[in-house]
């Protein structure tokens, strides 16, 4: 029934305490905000829960939003903070290794040359520092805007750019130098 | 590799790796819905004072006085911090940002404090320039902040760095500036200028 209700009519209905409201929006981000979280993170374990909690984050906190702003860049900016304070912890407590976390991998039944493209940018991704990593998933996964990628990670849109045409020299580089 | 092809497979390949972790997201709205349980949207103080100001039953005189003291308290708390804030100010510290990777995994060892040389980095920045960092392969391509303390435009940081080969660029308020004129030599990748600067074994390193 929600299908055909606009996203300002869901979140009035969620502020009215209509949590299947907000459950139809967790079904329209929840691809988009753990694809975030897993391109942020390099680990299936870690994205899924801090995409949980940013969901209940943004619910318990929705009357800070504004119904006239993206509410798309206002839950991404909450994943984001919460993506850097998982990679702050994991710092500060490492561990040898994480279970979930993205390496190579491919699919046998797919295509010999793709699947080694894909293995190599895995790998450039997840040795990429987060500073680079966090705009080309932005841009790259989530198809925002520069200047919706800067207010997201608070840095100014210049740097955006330049982090993005860097990053990708980076992730060539590092392409080639395990190819 | 040309540009657009690697921005396909990025994108290809970050689409494949969600599509593939779809089984962890069935159920996602009915873990987050229980875990809210009767959680529901936290009120802002405007529509907490609001409440509290509404006419009911128990009157308005009552809730006056509870707005009031707690106003009263806020201030008290305010005033507290304020004080508590001035006794901490002090003169700012010169610091260099750390230069290591603030990812999860560093792309490079990171233990280069022993036998390193000062390198000097410095930017003849517009005067109205609000920040200036340099970024490369030392620092893992993370900002380590330059600083003009007195305010002339050169901007300037100094940074230990073990004997080696090291590209490098400057970003002065977010945009990229890779012809440093100090540098050994100047390389070209993806249309732009990077420095390089050679440490040691020849390279003047300061």
């Amino acid at each position: 029934m929600y299908r055909v209700q606009d996203e300002v009519s869901l979140l009035r209905a969620s502020l009215d305490g209509d949590t299947g409201a907000w459950g139809e929006m967790i079904s329209r981000y929840k691809d988009a905000v753990f694809g975030l979280c897993l391109g942020f993170l390099r680990n299936r374990a870690d994205a899924e829960d801090v995409a949980h909690d940013a969901f209940i984050r943004a619910y318990v906190n929705l009357r800070r939003f504004h119904l006239d702003k993206r509410f798309s860049t206002w839950l991404f900016t909450i994943a984001a903070n919460l993506c850097r304070n998982r990679l702050r912890y994991r710092k500060n407590h490492p561990v040898a290794e994480l279970p979930d976390q993205i390496k190579g991998g491919s699919d046998p039944a797919g295509d010999v040359a793709r699947e080694d493209r894909q293995t190599k940018v895995r790998e450039a991704l997840g040795r990429l520092p987060y500073g680079y990593r966090a705009p080309l998933v932005l841009r790259f996964y989530n198809d925002l805007a520069y200047q919706e990628i800067a207010g997201i990670l608070s840095i100014p849109e210049g740097t955006v750019k330049t982090r993005i045409h860097r990053g990708k020299a980076m992730l060539k580089q590092l392409m080639e130098e395990g190819a | 590799m040309p540009h657009d092809e690697l921005e396909r497979i990025l994108r290809d390949t970050l689409q494949r790796e969600v599509a593939e972790s779809a089984p962890r997201l069935e159920g996602l709205e009915e873990r987050i819905l229980s875990d809210l349980g009767e959680r529901r949207p936290r009120l802002g103080l405007v529509e907490w004072l609001g409440q509290l100001l509404a006419p009911t039953r128990g009157g308005r005189v009552g809730q006056f006085a509870i707005v009031g003291a707690t106003a009263a308290a806020f201030l008290l708390i305010g005033l507290f911090i304020s004080g508590d804030l001035l006794d901490r100010v002090s003169p700012p510290q010169f610091e260099l940002a750390p230069a290591v990777a603030s990812g999860a995994a560093p792309m490079a060892d990171e233990d280069s404090v022993s036998g390193d040389q000062q390198v000097l980095f410095v930017v003849p920045a517009p005067l109205n320039a609000k920040t200036v960092v340099v970024v490369g392969d030392f620092n893992h391509w993370e900002e380590t902040a330059l600083t003009d303390d007195d305010h002339d435009g050169i901007w300037t940081a100094t940074i230990p760095l073990a004997p080696g080969r090291y590209e490098y660029g400057f970003l002065i308020d977010g945009r990229w500036w890779g012809e440093d004129p100090r540098a050994d030599e100047h390389v070209q990748s993806f249309g732009e200028y990077s420095s390089v600067r050679y440490v040691g074994r020849g390279g003047d390193g300061a």
